[in-house]
């Protein structure tokens, strides 16, 4: 393969300690090498900010939930129409782009691996055939494991090992990458009509969503996995959320992290960092979940902030969407998936005239900002729920700029002087605190910078985005335009962005995780449980369960466990 | 005054499949003070195919005008397969000679667009402002919002001489609709605002509206169940039966029907 020299640039490699160096990358076959022979095609990146290619780590973009609303808002489609060029096939969609174009768009933006956090079980495959159509980028799915009935069974008798050999089983049968949690118990109580906190017994299995939440932490910790669990906690969205919160990230506070990373990765936290007791006197309590973060080692964030504007929610809570839509009255859907989990979709504007909805603007920022630690805060919008990946730049440029922040300040409810910090909040990210969000923190908290990806040391993947603008540039609209359509980016030592279009679209790689249990006694007991669980309940065997190989092409697999 | 003819050359026709040729963009916004070779140079699609106009049009220009207002585009030959005529138009006036496609005059926000034959599905889709007049028969969806959008037409006013198909004016906020004719099934479906005049019969008409003013002087077939009978009135000197509804829609229902 060609060899590549990115010369001049000034780069940010956080993982390597990198703060705006002028320094050389050197690439050949794919990977990041100390040296190339004169032979090599040079790019000229003076001028230039060079970053490892952007790392996101909760982006809804494949899968049944994701093509629900596809369907469900033809509207959405009609926003980002594209034709086909000679390199790249036809793009639809806005907040819920057709999967060309989230490949495309991403990359465009400098992102080259992503994760999607949702997938049903027994819905794997569509969420594979999807990846597989979303080009150029490496990406993953962590499969939702909660309101699961064997999970809840486990959970309830307080049997870790069986758990985690079932977690095992989950994990290699999906090819997924890791244990996603979404509103524990409360998705199954909604197949009751009814939801739960983190104390309610989740009905007729008797368990409550906090001893979930302590189960699969110290299941996941068993199988030494190289991401935590990824937590979407109870009462999402619900005024005065905020100290459920709190009391979920304290569950496992005296769990042992089986590798160097936290054990606990708390998702779209904006959603969850709500006061007040109701949509009259909601209030921001950013302030006090940072606090929380920047005191404990073991809870890392997303922000899951939300950018004004119409975008299209959804989430493996069906309870949260179907209040949402009683909000709204707009359109709804939702989902029932057997024994595992369920969804809702609905969309929903985010409107600056709206106080609540100023708040949570502000939120997702305020979280950014006031948490000390870089490392453990990922820049993410949830997309799309807080709004669309292609939003990123915005934010981005919001973090960095008071003075941009200010502006939109004026234009929004004034509620935001009395309700929400954003106002009080001098700081503003530099470059460098933008590429750990964006690149460090999110490759470290999913065990990804041991296999090369968000850094540019030797032997990473060569993986990297250039951007057209100085360091020194504090013009956010600038800062937005540079982030939008970056000057080249790099995947695997291939360019495929060059000025801002996309020049070549070759397959991304997923990634998936290898998990092995070793005790046999206890492998065999959960099978028979679980074997006893599909005859009993599920509308497929077991044997046609697992996914087949031929659905991830081009697989790049981890081990863990006892397969390590 | 600037007037430019675009001819349909036969080539379009060729072939079974008949493709359609889409004229979006192609508008007296856009064409404004361009001279034939400029207007020729424009690309439009075809099918999945993008081609220059002037492969598919003949094209011919007299005089010349300073702004929009001043420019008219009249089209020649058989335009049933050509969609997207005067899409988007905010000035200027288009003349359709024949039939026309789908999606004439849609989101149109000013100007005046004639068509002599009839218009296809979509005519006048979100459209915001301006007139479109139809001397033949409209198809289904006039003036509706297009799938999955929460409003359809908003202003402007939209003539049809003849009959019009389903789902006239589906979720419409504003403006005028005056269909000389009969209608298909559904008309003013959830509408909101605005004003729509049948002159014809029309079926089941008014479901979920919620505001506006829908006026039925034909016969009504199928009057749904939930709207009250508050009296009668006349209408454009023809005496009618006022109802208010569509009371389905609880307490948001602010719609005014009128029928025989």
């Amino acid at each position: 393969m060609a060899e590549l020299l990115i010369k001049n640039g000034i780069v940010f490699d956080p993982i390597n300690g990198v703060k705006g160096e002028k320094m050389d990358i050197c690439i050949k076959d794919g990977k990041v090498v100390e040296s190339v022979s004169s032979e090599a095609r040079v790019i000229d990146a003076s001028g230039c900010i060079v970053m490892p290619g952007g790392v996101d780590a909760h982006t809804h973009v494949a899968g049944g939930k994701v093509n629900a609303g596809r369907l469900l808002r033809p509207e959405d489609g009609r926003k980002g129409l594209e034709p086909r060029t000679g390199v790249c096939r036809a793009c639809s969609g806005y907040s819920v782009p057709n999967t060309f174009a989230t490949g495309y768009r991403y990359a465009k933006m400098g992102y080259t691996f992503l994760m999607e956090p949702a997938m049903p079980p027994l819905k794997a495959r569509h969420m594979h055939e999807e990846l597989m159509d979303t080009p150029i980028v490496d990406k993953a799915g962590m499969p939702l494991l909660d309101n699961n009935w064997m999970t809840l069974q486990y959970a309830k008798s307080g049997d870790v090992e069986k758990l985690a050999a079932y977690i095992a089983w989950m994990i290699n049968a999906t090819k997924g990458y890791g244990v996603k949690i979404v509103n524990p118990g409360g998705t199954e109580a909604w197949g009751w009509r009814k939801n739960c906190g983190l104390e309610d017994p989740v009905p007729y299995f008797d368990v409550t969503p906090a001893e979930i939440i302590k189960a699969l932490a110290e299941a996941n910790e068993r199988l030494s996995l190289p991401h935590s669990i990824h937590l979407h906690a109870n009462r999402l969205g619900q005024p005065g959320n905020y100290e459920t919160t709190l009391k979920t990230y304290d569950l496992v506070k005296g769990t042992k992290p089986s590798r160097k990373r936290q054990v606990m990765h708390a998702t779209h936290v904006q959603f969850h960092s709500y006061g007040g007791t109701n949509w009259g006197n909601f209030e921001s309590k950013a302030d006090e979940i940072a606090k929380y973060v920047d005191q404990h080692e073991h809870v890392t964030i997303d922000l899951g902030a939300v950018m004004l504007g119409d975008t299209t929610t959804m989430t493996a809570d069906g309870p949260m969407e179907y209040n949402l839509y009683l909000l709204t009255g707009r359109k709804w859907t939702n989902c029932d998936v057997e024994l595992e989990t369920g969804s809702g979709i609905t969309p929903f504007l985010y409107s600056g005239k709206v106080a609540v909805n100023t708040i949570q603007w502000a939120i997702g920022m305020e979280l950014a900002l006031l948490v000390k630690d870089p490392w453990k805060v990922v820049l993410t919008t949830d997309h799309p729920n807080g709004g669309p990946f292609i939003t990123y730049p915005i934010l981005i440029s919001l973090l960095m700029s008071r003075k941009r922040r200010e502006e939109v300040m004026k234009e929004v409810h004034s509620v935001i002087n009395e309700r929400a910090l954003l106002p009080t909040i001098e700081r503003e990210l530099d470059w460098y605190e933008v590429a750990v969000m964006t690149r460090g923190t999110p490759a470290k908290i999913l065990g990804l910078h041991e296999h090369g990806k968000g850094h540019l040391g030797v032997g990473a993947d060569a993986d990297v985005a250039i951007y057209e603008i100085s360091p020194e540039e504090t013009d956010a609209g600038k800062i937005q335009k540079a982030l939008l359509n970056a000057k080249y980016t790099i995947k695997g030592g291939e360019v495929v962005v060059k000025d801002g279009e996309v020049v070549a679209v070759p397959e991304g790689r997923t990634f998936y995780v290898d998990v092995r249990y070793e005790d046999e006694a206890v492998w065999k007991e959960m099978l028979s449980d679980l074997e006893k669980m599909f005859k009993e309940y599920y509308t497929v065997s077991l044997a046609n369960y697992p996914v087949q190989d031929d659905y991830v092409p081009k697989p790049y697999v981890i081990k863990a466990g006892a397969a390590e | 005054m600037q007037t430019i003819t675009l001819g349909i050359k036969e080539k379009v026709f060729e072939g079974v499949a008949r493709v359609p040729v889409e004229l979006d963009g192609v508008t007296p916004d856009a064409l404004c003070g361009k001279s034939a070779d400029e207007i020729k140079e424009l690309k439009v699609w075809w099918g999945n195919r993008q081609e220059k106009l002037g492969d598919l049009f003949d094209v011919g220009v007299e005089g010349s005008a300073e702004k929009p207002d001043d420019v008219k585009i009249v089209c020649k030959g058989d335009f049933a397969s050509v969609k997207r005529v005067g899409e988007g138009m905010k000035a200027g006036e288009i003349i359709v000679e024949s039939d026309v496609g789908m999606h004439c005059g849609a989101m149109m926000s000013g100007g005046r667009i004639l068509v002599k034959g009839n218009a296809g599905c979509w005519a006048g889709r979100e459209m915001r402002g301006g007139e479109l007049i139809i001397e033949g028969d409209a198809d289904d969806y006039l003036g509706a919002a297009y799938r999955g959008e929460m409003t359809g037409m908003t202003g402007g006013r939209i003539v049809v001489k003849g009959s019009a198909g389903d789902y006239v004016g589906y979720l419409c906020s504003g403006g005028e609709i005056v269909i000389e004719g009969a209608v298909g099934i559904l008309a003013g479906l959830g509408m909101k605002g605005g004003r729509i005049v049948i002159g014809g019969d029309a079926e089941a008409p008014g479901g979920e509206m919620t505001g506006g003013t829908l006026v039925v002087k034909g016969k009504v077939v199928d009057m749904l169940p939930s709207f009250r009978f508050e009296g009668e009135e006349e209408v454009e000197g023809v005496k009618l039966k006022k109802y208010a509804g569509d009371l389905a829609m609880g307490k948001k229902a602010k719609g005014v029907l009128y029928a025989p």
